[in-house]
């Protein structure tokens, strides 16, 4: 590690510790509340914990410097008119709708109608202050949390403002997803949030959730450093989509785990279109045999857009399978990074996985940088794994041009179709449509 | 309507064609013949505006405008049509934007407003059943998966579409069989009229037994070297292109 950069995360967490006593100094009567007291061990937690530097193996493409050279700032959230999330909902009534303003839940602008009972959707405070969950929360977020070598993990925990706690019982089943939209505004200082989401899925139950994360001022510069948690009991069925567009200057660091037991499918899908340096982190964990397990991407960088993908796929148990498919389009300086790695244990017989990335990268100084990394222990195993990097098809460009299409509506069809094949995977038509709708609109901007 | 005067084109610094002339009037029908590898497709490519191929000398002028001067989607949009020998498949596109997209745009360019969606969906099943194809070829990918007769059948069923001045069709009637080369043929001659030209490619005689051209040429190694009325074609099928080789290979050398 070079001196200059560790002289700077010295700094950076020196930095992060008077913002910390900011916080508790503005908390009142808040400040014994056991979910400070948690908040404040991750703090001492990440005194101890070096950032990831490029030396990293994993963090080669990636640097925390930009990110972490900001002094942040923390300020009440503004207020919002309901007119303003139109831009940004889901479907109507039927979804259950929280809203999120600079990292804290604002309820007026959510709406829990559609929330049937048996659903219980709270903030990660009151849910570890509730004898009912208590001993699940502990169990397996904040000590799942304490246990984590990562300093991000250990930031977000520690500045963590209305972490959610969604639980589905056993054998229910919700139809229509539950929407998180966080949104971003411009604040004076770059502001750090710390989405935080633990989801706990019961035996046979079935649930969507979809995080958009969104600016209201497309020159907001702001830090969304997020920690996401499935647990899917036996034979849970859960489906996560990130619907990911920052303002341009915006930074975000995704941190998705999923816990996945018997027969238990998991599946996440992430499309990428903001943010200057996006960087995902998304782990599935098979936990026991017959699971399945999805991780879909899509990534869309334009600019000097920075848009990074390490995924994990557990394979521990025989009898499981998983399909990955990442797909992006890469313009003028943009850079992508796509490195999945499939790890299938000796005991994982039986395997079948499929892993697929394939980017187009359509300008001279955009870059490309994919590692699919599948590693195998078991010997009846069925495993592929593939990557491409290539341009448009001139001749598919020739074709449609040949029957009127000007040649930005030849190239724009062409890269909507390139990416079609992971969309079309979105099981959700509301969802579909608002994620092909937000690509067509970036192919336009 | 068309006029190419001594065009000759390479690809990749290799000469092609080599100095083409020919005249097509409103309301005719040309069909091109010749042996594989005489430049057949590579007209017709160059003619649509492809860009691999580059130009070397000649001109061509279509509808009084000098055609080589126009961007290919310009070349279309004027009423230039090429049904491909070999046409790409895109899979993600599907065809009822794709078959949309085409119809509106050829509005748009007329100044007429796009068609709405009940409107549009009319259109569409007509001319589907036209080339009698199925109507569920909609939800389908561009050409993806399929069958050779089916690919030449969308294109004729995009021609209909397009309703172009001049129609180009590259070996179109290949590899169909008699009720695909049918269905082909119709399309032709239903848009038959005195203002719509036709230049074929084809190997074989027996299109030309159901489109009935007015002339025939026959282009081998980058030249028209002889062009005559449908006979000639019988002529060509019977004693296939060794006499024609014999006649101006020596020439060419
Ligand atoms: N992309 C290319 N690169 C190099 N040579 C090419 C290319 N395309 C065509 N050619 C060459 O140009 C010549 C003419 O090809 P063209 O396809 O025009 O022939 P054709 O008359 O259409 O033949 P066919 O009857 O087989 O369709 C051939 O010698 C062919 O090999
Ligand atoms: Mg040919």
């Amino acid at each position: 590690m070079s001196a200059e950069t560790q002289d700077r995360y010295i700094e950076t967490k020196a930095q992060l510790s008077r913002l910390f006593q900011s916080v508790e100094a503005s908390l009142n009567g808040e400040s014994s509340h056991p979910f400070h007291a948690f908040r404040r061990q991750a703090m001492d937690k990440l005194q101890d914990l070096s950032f990831p530097t490029r030396r990293d193996e994993d963090w080669k493409y990636t640097s925390l410097n930009r990110l972490l050279v900001n002094e942040y700032g923390h300020q009440a959230a503004p207020k919002l008119e309901e007119g303003q999330l139109a831009p940004f909902v889901i479907g109507g009534e039927e979804v259950i709708q929280l809203v999120f303003v600079n990292g804290t839940w604002n309820k007026e602008l959510s709406r829990l109608s559609a929330k049937p009972d048996f659903l219980v959707v709270m903030e990660l405070k009151h849910a570890l202050a509730d004898p009912q969950y208590k001993t699940l929360i502990e169990a397996e977020w904040t000590q799942w949390a304490l246990a984590s070598d990562s300093a991000l993990v250990a930031m977000n925990m520690a500045f963590a403002q209305s972490g959610l706690f969604v639980h589905i019982p056993a054998n229910k089943v919700l139809e229509n997803p539950i929407h998180c939209i966080h949104i971003h505004t411009k604040t004076d200082k770059p502001q750090l949030t710390s989405p935080q989401m633990f989801v706990v899925a019961g035996k046979s139950s079935q649930l969507t959730v979809v995080d958009s994360f969104v600016s209201l001022d497309a020159d907001a510069v702001y830090f969304s450093n997020i920690v996401n948690r499935f647990v899917l009991e036996p034979n849970a069925v859960v489906y996560h989509y990130k619907l990911q567009n920052e303002a341009l200057e915006a930074f975000q660091i995704n941190h998705t785990e999923a816990l996945v037991k018997r027969d238990g499918n998991f599946s996440s899908f992430v499309l990428d279109l903001g943010g200057r340096i996006v960087r995902n982190n998304i782990s599935a964990f098979l936990g026991d045999s017959g699971t399945h397990t999805n991780l879909f991407g899509v990534y869309l960088g334009k600019g000097e857009q920075h848009i990074d993908s390490q995924t994990f796929i557990d394979h521990a148990f025989p009898h499981c399978t998983s399909n990955e498919l990442y797909k992006g389009i890469l313009t003028d300086r943009a850079n992508g990074v796509f490195n999945g790695k499939v790890m299938v244990h000796k005991d994982a017989q039986k395997t079948n996985a499929y892993q697929q990335n394939s980017s187009l990268v359509l300008s001279e100084r955009a870059q490309m940088d994919t590692k699919p990394q599948l590693e195998i222990f078991a010997d009846d195993v069925r495993c592929s794994h593939g990557a491409t990097i290539g341009q448009l098809d001139e001749s598919s460009v020739f074709y449609l041009k040949s029957r009127g299409f000007n040649d930005e509506q030849a190239r724009s069809m062409l890269q909507h179709a390139f990416l079609i094949e992971v969309l079309e995977h979105i099981h959700l038509d509301e969802v579909r449509e608002k994620a092909e709708a937000l690509v067509f609109a970036k192919f336009d901007s | 309507m068309l006029s190419i005067q001594n065009l000759h084109a390479n690809i990749d610094d290799k000469q092609i064609l080599k100095g083409i002339n020919l005249e097509i009037k409103a309301g005719e029908v040309h069909a091109i013949m010749g042996p594989n590898g005489s430049g057949k497709s590579t007209l017709a490519n160059v003619l649509a505006g492809r860009e691999e191929y580059e130009v070397t000398e000649g001109s061509v002028t279509f509808m009084g405008k000098d055609l080589l001067d126009m961007e290919v989607d310009e070349r279309s949009l004027a009423g230039l049509f090429l049904a491909f020998q070999y046409p790409v498949e895109i899979p993600g596109v599907s065809m009822s934007n794709f078959l949309k997209t085409i119809v509106n745009n050829r509005r748009t360019a007329k100044g007429l407003e796009e068609l709405k969606a009940p409107e549009m969906l009319k259109l569409l099943r007509e001319k589907i059943d036209l080339v009698d194809m199925d109507h569920g070829m909609l939800k389908r990918f561009l050409n993806e998966g399929f069958s050779g007769g089916e690919k030449k059948r969308n294109e004729m069923l995009q021609m209909a579409l397009m309703e172009p001045k001049l129609a180009i069709l590259d070996e179109t009637d290949s590899g169909l069989d008699i009720d695909a080369l049918r269905i082909v043929a119709d399309a032709v001659n239903k848009l038959r009229s005195k203002d719509r030209s036709f230049l074929i490619v084809t190997h074989y005689q027996r299109l030309l037994n159901y489109i009935v051209p007015d002339f025939i040429h026959v282009l081998y190694n980058g030249r028209i070297v002889k062009s005559g009325t449908k006979d000639l074609a019988f002529e060509l099928e019977e004693r296939g292109y060794d006499w024609v080789k014999e006649e101006f290979g020596a020439a060419s050398v």
